[in-house]
């Protein structure tokens, strides 16, 4: 960021932007870092353009592949990784052996009318960032990680899914080194689309297991949004 | 407010777990004090928590800058990400884990690691953290990065084997058959053992003493108790997907008898069920 920001509070003169507690601590981190040779500022710039070109829209594709054709299904049951690789997303990237993170197993949780998945990671946060991207906010609070365990119905209600009880609900914990996506059911209505067009019915939430993807349903449901001091920026 | 208690602070007000002394007397902690004071405070699964608006947040640019260096720090053997989550949802204790923002947290285990693994010295990284502040005394007036003074010598760095071993292959990869035959197979009855909290598990409190079913022989790692503890020098283990049903793990569990829980637990703490 460059230039001078100030910005106007209602009835007060301008204020100039103090710096916060965690930018201090993480320039310092990092200029430290960088001069003891743990790392270099390319390492950082690099793995930052990983970060940066991530996006839920690599398992949206994924999925829809998987609607409409069978062999790729099987494979992205047996063998999610390769699965994976053939539509462009390669675990091992951005490293050579992965992102620390997230690891290099993956699997792929199958839904049919009668059994589905929800996924989470009471521990802390694990999600399969090579493939979703980031994980929505909502994703990491305690509170999601304490409730779905325990009263999933009940919280994906919440999130606006009713499940009748002859649907097994399935709760995974990716609490280790796997991490999983959501492999939803085709919803009626949409025969005879193509990969494009079942495509974008299959929003991350989709893949999460918080919603079921349905025809004209082309976003996640809107959600109040905390604003960033300042946000990233992609210069 | 968004993730706790949609602005309601006084259904939030509940009897205090007070002891008028600070340090209680060794008599006065009993078994299951005890253990809630060893719970290690990532473990949240199952505890008790009133409905929540969930949010989506805006990153701030800090936090993807955070994330990224942890993630290089991996990348480059300073740490493992078991490491990283081992001090920063744990060692930091119950108080800052839910107090600190997500990515403070995170912060937190890069200032830790850097530390305790001797790359800096707390002084160092002391006068640092003053110098920054110093720099942006008069407000923020042109970019706000890092500015490191030299480029230091990555090969006179410690560093584990792993960030070179897994090349290529991947982790959980690089540990193919290095564990031997495995002690389970897919449809066999475990029980999760009971055993104590020291420190670090990724075995949930929910989970223990609880029985399931083997659902995938997943793949040979280190366990967590030694990876987050950078212990290179163990064996490795077989780590297994097993399924519970919820009405197993909770009592008057309130959905209906088939919903079910799959979790991953490594070899050590499953036996068969009898």
């Amino acid at each position: 960021m460059t230039g001078n920001h100030t910005h106007q509070h209602a009835g007060t003169a301008p204020m100039v932007e103090e710096v916060t507690d965690f930018e201090v601590l993480e320039i310092a981190l990092r200029e430290l870092a960088i001069e003891k040779g743990l790392f270099t500022a390319e390492d950082h710039r690099r793995y930052t353009e990983h970060v940066e070109q991530l996006e839920p829209a690599a398992g949206s594709r994924f999925v829809a592949k998987a609607w409409l054709d069978p062999e790729f299904r099987r494979l992205a049951l047996d063998d999610a990784i390769a699965a994976s690789r053939e539509m462009g997303v390669d675990w091992l990237h951005p490293t050579g052996f992965g992102t620390p993170s997230d690891f290099t197993a993956f699997e792929v949780l199958e839904d049919t009318p009668t059994l589905h998945h929800v996924i989470v990671c009471t521990l802390c946060s694990c999600y399969p960032r090579p493939i979703l991207g980031m994980s929505p906010e909502w994703y990491r609070t305690p509170n999601y990680r304490r409730r779905i365990v325990r009263w999933p119905r009940q919280v994906l209600a919440e999130f606006g899914l009713y499940l009748p009880e002859d649907v097994e609900v399935r709760v995974e914990d990716s609490n280790s080194k796997h991490r999983f996506m959501v492999l939803p059911v085709r919803p009626d209505g949409t025969e005879g689309w193509s990969e494009e067009q079942l495509t974008e019915i299959v929003t991350r939430d989709c893949l999460i297991g918080v919603a079921l993807p349905k025809p004209g349903v082309t976003a996640n449901a809107v959600r109040p949004v905390h604003p960033a001091i300042r946000p990233v920026t992609s210069d | 407010m968004g993730n706790s208690v949609l602005g309601d602070l006084s259904s939030q007000l509940r009897v205090a777990f007070h002891r008028v002394q600070d340090w209680a007397y060794p008599d006065q902690v009993d078994r299951g004090t005890f253990r809630a004071f060893m719970k290690t405070p990532h473990d949240v699964g199952g505890e008790p928590d009133p409905p929540a608006l969930f949010e989506d947040k805006e990153e701030e640019q800090w936090e993807l800058n955070t994330f990224v260096t942890c993630e290089v720090l991996g990348w480059r053997g300073i740490w493992t990400s078991e490491e990283r989550r081992r001090i920063g949802n744990v060692d930091l204790g119950r108080t800052n884990y839910l107090g600190l923002p997500y990515y403070g947290r995170w912060l937190w285990a890069i200032a830790r690691c850097l530390v305790d693994k001797r790359h800096i010295t707390l002084g160092e990284l002391i006068e640092r953290v003053g110098e920054v502040r110093d720099r942006y005394a008069g407000g923020i007036n042109g970019p706000l990065d890092a500015a490191p003074r030299t480029t230091g010598n990555t090969d006179a760095v410690a560093r584990n084997h792993h960030h070179v071993d897994a090349i290529g292959k991947g982790d959980p990869q690089c540990f193919a058959d290095t564990a031997g035959t495995p002690g389970f197979a897919v449809g066999d009855a475990v029980l999760v053992r009971e055993l104590p909290t020291i420190f670090y598990t990724r075995t949930q409190e929910y989970l223990r003493g609880a029985s399931g079913t083997v659902a995938k022989v997943s793949y040979e790692s280190l366990a967590p108790e030694d990876e987050a503890f950078d212990r290179e020098d163990q064996e490795s283990e077989w780590f297994y997907i097993v399924r519970f049903r919820m009405a197993d793990l909770w009592t008057a569990y309130t959905g209906p008898p088939n919903d079910t829980l799959q979790a991953e637990i490594s070899e050590r703490w499953l036996r068969p069920a009898v």
